[in-house]
């Protein structure tokens, strides 16, 4: 340590109340920064994660050029055929920005339980992909409760149950769906229910596994094919919990007599691509003829619960960093204005055997960056001390638009503290710098005169 | 009530007369005769034909018959430009029909029974039968059948509200309001030839009054049954307002008057 790290040590120690106080405010500070970093980045990922592995977006998706919006009504025009489907995997060949890449179907339709039926929306996945999805780690980390279906097994598990689907909880609510496919050991004889509105009808329904799909093919015709439910899980979302149905990519194309897709969701190795990648994508699949348009995940249109979510985050946080980030600095200011005014004599001593201004000013600046030290080292134990008693403590909330309950996990990350680092401590400076260099404009007479107690 | 009252308004400005003389005045024997005319032309309106009266008289001519009839229906879609045919024989009585998939091969014994309001779909290898309630219906073949076998007079309540011709014929404009919740659509605009009594033109409104699908009717088919000989629709075609401007033409072939017992509309025989 030179002289001068030293010397801006011992006077820290003449006011140990004053300094300690806005080292304690520094630290606060942070810490409560930390740990909305922290909040807001553990919401980000698991946004990131359910948007684009759980509800099968991909970092990137190709749809159709007008698919996302007309698919739904008119999915023979405006889904992907298997000569489209050709070329993308051919363009998307070789790219090493990719992980993989797979087709999804999305279909409505009705499904029945042999008395009633309820409109859902499927969506039809390669259950290879299912499983590369669902052991992502941060699927893993951050999403387990999601992944794990509420009852049965994964999709991927049951290869070999013809037509095995996953019904969402509500969905299998309304059709009286109370077991899967396991818990009759097998597959089941279906269970025929003679009147519907019997009283006996409701064991009946749930006396097995199977469900019938029915819909319109792409050809107009009205088509049914027969389920088994090999699991109920809960959505992402809760708006859907009533109508999502999964299964497998062939099953879903069997139910609509078509090889097409609605989508290509392609994975990337580095989420931070996807705009750009989708950009090159997309001009590369239409320089070889194909009208398609490729969405990143952060597009609102493809994406709105997430980015609708993040929008109000962002801007949440950029009015709390803004007032706490505020409240830190001014309290640097005071203590560094308190403190300059207390040593006008000790500074205009220093100017009256020669110091330079500069000096001077190094010398307060030292201070002020090891105080601020002192407060961010402090605000990272306490940040740390809170997000571990958090973990510990297993906090579960139950975020807006999510089914069952989240824990509160805060990881802030050493992202966030460098970037915090980054803002207060020049900031602290900054200000101490213009207290400092007020005072020293003054003449070295009037220094060594002043009144300051 | 309504409908008489209806009748009266359209009739009375045509008549360009005032229908009472103004107060305080005596009516001169050329008012008698103003009266009497009016009271004449009264007569002749209590004679009109209710609303329901048309209504059942023109859901015969479309199938509503009590003891049964069977007839082949031949169905031609058209949606962006690609046209796909099939065939169906329909087993009807009152407001039951069977209706059977008898082309392409690929859907031969797929089946649509309609029951009263609900449609059960049933499908060989299906394990159990598919229902499709009534605001379900909204497109394709279960679209299409729930127009066909509208039963008008019992789900609708309705009020003619004038007279327009539809392609050069007279007809009752009628204004049809839903009975109940759980029928496919909330309104229909329903056109019925006067002298006739069969069902032309109807338009089939959402429930924001837009519409949504227009059907017309021709009667080219005559049918034998125990009540006499009457007019029997020939040619539906169905046009979707909305979207790919879909047309849907179902041809009615070979009517014919047959009893069907009640057990063959009973879904679980159906499925057995």
């Amino acid at each position: 340590m030179t002289d001068g790290w030293r010397l801006a040590l011992r006077n820290l120690r003449r006011n140990r109340r004053r300094n300690g106080a806005t080292a304690l405010g520094i630290a606060l500070g942070f810490a409560g920064l930390s740990i909305l970093g922290g909040y807001v980045t553990r919401i980000e990922l698991f946004l990131r994660t359910n948007t684009v592995y759980l509800q099968h977006g991909g970092h990137v998706a190709v749809y159709h050029a007008e698919g996302l919006e007309k698919a739904g009504a008119r999915p023979a025009r405006y889904s992907l055929t298997a000569t489209d489907q050709v070329a993308i995997r051919r363009a998307l060949e070789g790219d090493p920005r990719v992980e993989y890449s797979a087709g999804y179907l999305r279909g409505m339709g009705l499904a029945g339980n042999g008395c009633r039926t309820v409109p859902f929306a499927a969506l039809g996945i390669d259950p290879g992909v299912l499983q590369r999805n669902v052991r992502q780690p941060d699927v893993r980390r951050i999403s387990a409760d999601f992944v794990r279906p509420v009852r049965g097994g994964q999709l991927f598990d049951y290869l070999d149950v013809d037509g095995a689907v996953g019904l969402a909880a509500g969905l299998a609510r309304l059709l009286g769906k109370t077991r899967t496919h396991d818990d009759f050991g097998g597959p089941a004889a279906a269970v025929v229910v003679p009147d519907c509105g019997s009283p006996e009808a409701t064991a009946q329904i749930a006396g097995d596994a199977n469900v019938q799909l029915a819909a319109l093919s792409f050809d107009g015709a009205l088509a049914a094919i027969d389920g088994e439910v090999v699991n109920v899980f809960h959505t992402p979302t809760t708006d859907t919990e009533d109508q999502t149905l999964y299964t497998t990519l062939s099953t879903l194309q069997r139910l609509y007599s078509t090889d097409a897709v609605t989508y290509v969701a392609v994975y990337l190795k580095k989420w931070r691509e996807a705009e750009p990648f989708a950009r090159d994508l997309e001009a590369r699949l239409r320089g070889v003829g194909l009208g398609v348009v490729a969405y990143p995940f952060t597009d609102e249109r493809v994406s709105p619960y997430y980015v609708g979510s993040m929008t109000f985050l962002q801007s949440m946080v950029v009015f709390i960093v803004l007032l706490v980030a505020s409240v830190v600095v001014l309290g640097v200011m005071n203590t560094g204005t308190l403190t300059v005014y207390e040593r006008s004599r000790e500074i205009g001593t220093f100017r009256a055997v020669g110091y330079t201004r500069s000096q001077v000013t190094g010398l307060f600046l030292r201070e002020v960056t090891l105080l601020s030290a002192a407060g961010l080292a402090g605000g990272l134990a306490l940040s740390h001390a809170v997000a571990t008693g958090v973990r510990l403590a297993n906090i579960r909330i139950s975020p807006p638009g999510v089914p069952g309950t989240l824990q509160v996990v805060l990881t802030p990350g050493p992202a966030v503290y460098l970037a915090l680092v980054a803002l207060l401590l020049p900031l602290s400076i900054l200000v101490t710098w213009l207290v400092v260099r007020r005072r020293l404009q003054e003449r070295t007479a009037d220094l060594l005169t002043a009144t300051t107690a | 009530m309504t409908q008489s009252r209806a009748i009266d308004s359209r009739r009375s400005p045509r008549s360009g007369r005032q229908r009472f003389p103004a107060r305080g005045r005596r009516p001169a024997p050329a008012g008698l005769a103003v009266l009497l005319a009016l009271l004449v032309q009264a007569t002749g309106a209590s004679q009109a034909p209710t609303a329901d009266a048309l209504l059942r008289d023109a859901d015969r001519a479309r199938g509503g018959v009590a003891t049964g009839i069977t007839w082949t229906a031949a169905v031609e879609t058209t949606e962006d430009g690609v046209t796909t045919a099939r065939t169906f024989l329909v087993k009807a009585r009152g407001n039951d029909a069977l209706v059977e998939a008898l082309a392409p091969a690929r859907y031969k014994g797929e089946i649509m029974l309609f029951n009263d309001r609900t449609i059960w779909f049933i499908k060989p290898g299906l394990r159990k039968p598919v229902s499709i309630s009534a605001r379900q219906r909204l497109s394709g073949e279960a679209a299409n059948g729930d127009i066909a076998s509208t039963n008008y007079a019992r789900d609708y309540e309705g009020t003619i509200v004038g007279e327009e011709p539809v392609g050069g014929e007279p007809a009752y404009r009628l204004e049809l309001k839903a009975r109940a919740k759980n029928v496919t659509y909330d309104r229909i605009r329903y056109w019925v030839s006067t002298k006739r009594h069969l069902g032309l033109r109807a338009e089939f409104l959402t429930v924001g009054g837009d519409l949504f699908k227009t059907a017309t009717f021709d009667y080219g088919n005559r049918l034998r049954s125990a009540a006499g000989t009457f007019e029997f629709v020939s040619r539906m075609t169905i046009r979707d307002a909305t979207g790919a401007g879909t047309v849907t033409s179902i041809a009615f072939d070979a009517p014919r008057s047959e009893t069907h017992p009640v057990s063959m509309f009973n879904v679980n025989n159906v499925v057995r």
